[in-house]
């Protein structure tokens, strides 16, 4: 059960909170290792370690980097998005809070690759103690000269700027996110263009997530082929997973990817569940992902065998109920959250959001019907795969999955008149 | 806030922005740490620092959570509510926020010291259930008697001298 802290060095070395100690701890190597070699063969670096992106879609981040024109005569620009907002991820909060100098290194590693003399950090609202982490270490990294004039050799200007949302999980979404950094309404922009060749500024733009960022330090440090070797071929790298619900030692948790299972990650690592109680449910990459069931426990963690089982890896938030909980409130609550951040602009969505809840509420409150699961089962095509951006999808998943594997549970809930509020597990020092 | 305090606070990172509009979204964030929320004065100030109209700066302002178009409490508790804190016990500590406070559930206490609301998930949901004082680290996971701790120093704090949202 193999746990690998590639990105999150923190937990192998102390101090890393001072440049001084991130400098202790092996950092600036990957950007050392990068400047002496040329920006294409440091994309090609990026491409063989076959890293994917970490913020849940997973494209190959080499590919990404790749798609960006090298002749548009516009600057280029490298967006980091720390905008962590997906349900039951909490992963990206924890290399802010105690990691922020690999995710600036890692910020200047993509940008000397693509050419971009300005990053952009994308900090979500909420994330408050993090903003105040992150601009110190900015701070710490100007006054060294690692950002500024000749960060990137003599004249060689390269310097990041912090930027902070203010509550809306739709900016997670990438083109949301740059309308909201171009000072807009958050909202998702039709596609294509994408961000690659016409994103931030209407300028050729990479984007990605903290985690995918982060990764880069080590990877070019100790070489491409290192990366590529760990886990699966088409998979290849450590992964961090958030563990949380109804499990006993909630917390982060980076693991090579394929080698532990989905088992492995709840009943070893976040210390199973309490005693006389079942596994019932899962939610194993964020909550916008299909729900899995007990027969899926022994699911290898990586992209194929989590798609495979029917599901995504998603961002790696890992949503664990047990038996105690009902899969109909579960989903209602879900639905709750995306009708809240759906951002209005495509009807299906705006609409078809606020019907899931409206449905499943009144389940969950005693009033449903029968009829009602098969007014859902007409709603999932209406709504999934009709909007600009995959909110709409990441909304429809969970409760589509939970009706095809829980049937029997909503039935119940319906004839029973409502689901019981249970017990809370509340607060338990394991 | 004065316009001018606003365009103080734009001018290092002016720079930093090719197009000027980027600057709106700090200008409010900035603007609405002296009252707490955004008053209309504020996005008057906001448009004419920024050079945007003030019907187009209140437009980004009234898409996002944390900036708040109506005032709120001298302090916004944020308990989330999103299924990972549900599994462990958020609606009751809501619940019990709220019968400390006197609010019935969401909304600002009579003495306008606290503003409550139910969040959606904080990325804290390894300290569940928790919640936020203004845009502060989460705490959690918190027991009833550790949330009325916290509401207790609050109360006790008074004022904050620049509000973080």
């Amino acid at each position: 059960m193999p746990q690998l802290n590639s990105v999150y060095r923190h937990r192998e070395f102390q101090d890393l909170l001072t440049l001084s100690g991130y400098e202790r701890a092996g950092g600036w190597n990957g950007l050392k290792a990068t400047l002496e070699m040329t920006p294409d063969d440091a994309l090609y670096a990026f491409h063989r370690s076959g890293l994917r992106g970490r913020g849940g879609a997973g494209f190959p981040m080499g590919r990404k980097a790749s798609f960006l024109p090298v002749d548009s005569g516009k600057p280029t620009y490298v967006v980091c998005n720390a905008d962590e907002s997906e349900p039951g991820t909490f992963k990206d909060r924890e290399i802010l809070d105690k990691n922020p100098f690999q995710l600036i290194e890692g910020v200047a590693i993509a940008s000397y690759g693509v050419g971009c003399e300005r990053a952009y950090i994308y900090v979500r609202g909420e994330y408050g103690h993090q903003w105040d982490v992150l601009e110190r270490a900015i701070a710490e990294c100007r006054a060294a000269g690692h950002l500024g004039p000749d960060a990137f050799g003599p004249g060689a200007a390269f310097d990041i700027t912090l930027y902070r949302g203010a509550g809306a999980y739709i900016c997670g979404e990438e083109t949301a996110l740059l309308e909201s950094l171009e000072g807009k309404r958050g909202q998702p922009r039709l596609k294509p263009p994408y961000p690659a060749v016409a994103g931030l500024y209407d300028c050729p733009t990479l984007i990605n997530n903290v985690e995918t960022l982060a990764a880069l330090p080590p990877i070019m440090h100790r070489g491409a082929d290192w990366y590529s070797a760990i886990g699966p071929e088409k998979s290849p790298g450590t992964k961090i997973f958030s563990v949380s619900g109804h499990v006993l030692k909630p917390g982060n948790y980076e693991i090579v990817m394929g080698e532990t299972t989905l088992r492995d990650l709840i009943f070893n690592l976040a210390g199973g569940l309490r005693d006389g109680r079942e596994f019932k449910a899962c939610w194993p990459g964020g909550s916008s992902v299909p729900v899995l069931t007990a027969e899926h426990l022994d699911t290898p963690l990586d992209y194929e065998s989590l798609a495979s089982a029917g599901s995504f890896l998603g961002s790696g938030g890992c949503i664990v109920m047990d038996d105690s909980g009902c899969i109909v409130r579960a989903s209602w609550r879900l639905a709750h959250f995306y009708r809240h951040e759906s951002c209005g602009k495509c009807t299906p969505c705006r609409e078809g959001t606020g019907w899931l809840e409206k449905i499943l509420g009144r389940m969950v409150h005693g009033e449903g019907r029968l009829e009602d699961l098969a007014m859902l089962e007409s709603l999932f095509g209406r709504i999934s795969g009709r909007t600009l951006c995959a909110l709409a999808d990441g909304a429809v998943a969970p409760v589509q999955s939970a009706l095809e594997l829980f049937r029997d549970d909503f039935e119940r809930v319906i004839e029973q008149g409502g689901s019981p509020v249970p017990e809370p597990m509340g607060v338990i020092n394991a | 806030m004065t316009a001018h305090e606003i365009s103080e606070f734009l001018a290092p990172i002016r720079h930093e922005f090719p197009d000027q509009r980027s600057l709106i979204l700090p200008a409010l964030r900035f603007a609405q740490e002296e009252q707490g929320w955004l008053p209309q004065g504020a996005m008057a100030a906001v448009a004419e620092a920024t050079g945007y109209s003030q019907a187009y700066v209140e437009s980004v302002a009234s898409f996002y959570d944390r900036l708040y178009t109506e005032p709120v409490g001298r302090r916004v508790i944020s308990v989330c509510t999103t299924l990972s804190c549900m599994l462990r016990g958020s609606d009751e500590l809501l619940a019990h926020v709220a019968a400390n406070i006197g609010t019935d559930g969401e909304g600002t206490s009579a003495d306008g010291m606290f503003t409550l609301q139910r969040a959606e998930c904080l990325g804290a949901c390894d300290r569940a259930p928790c919640l936020q004082v203004d845009s502060n680290d989460q705490q959690g996971p918190l027991t009833h008697d550790a949330a009325d701790a916290i509401i207790g120093a609050l109360r006790a704090d008074g004022a904050p001298t620049r509000y973080d949202r």
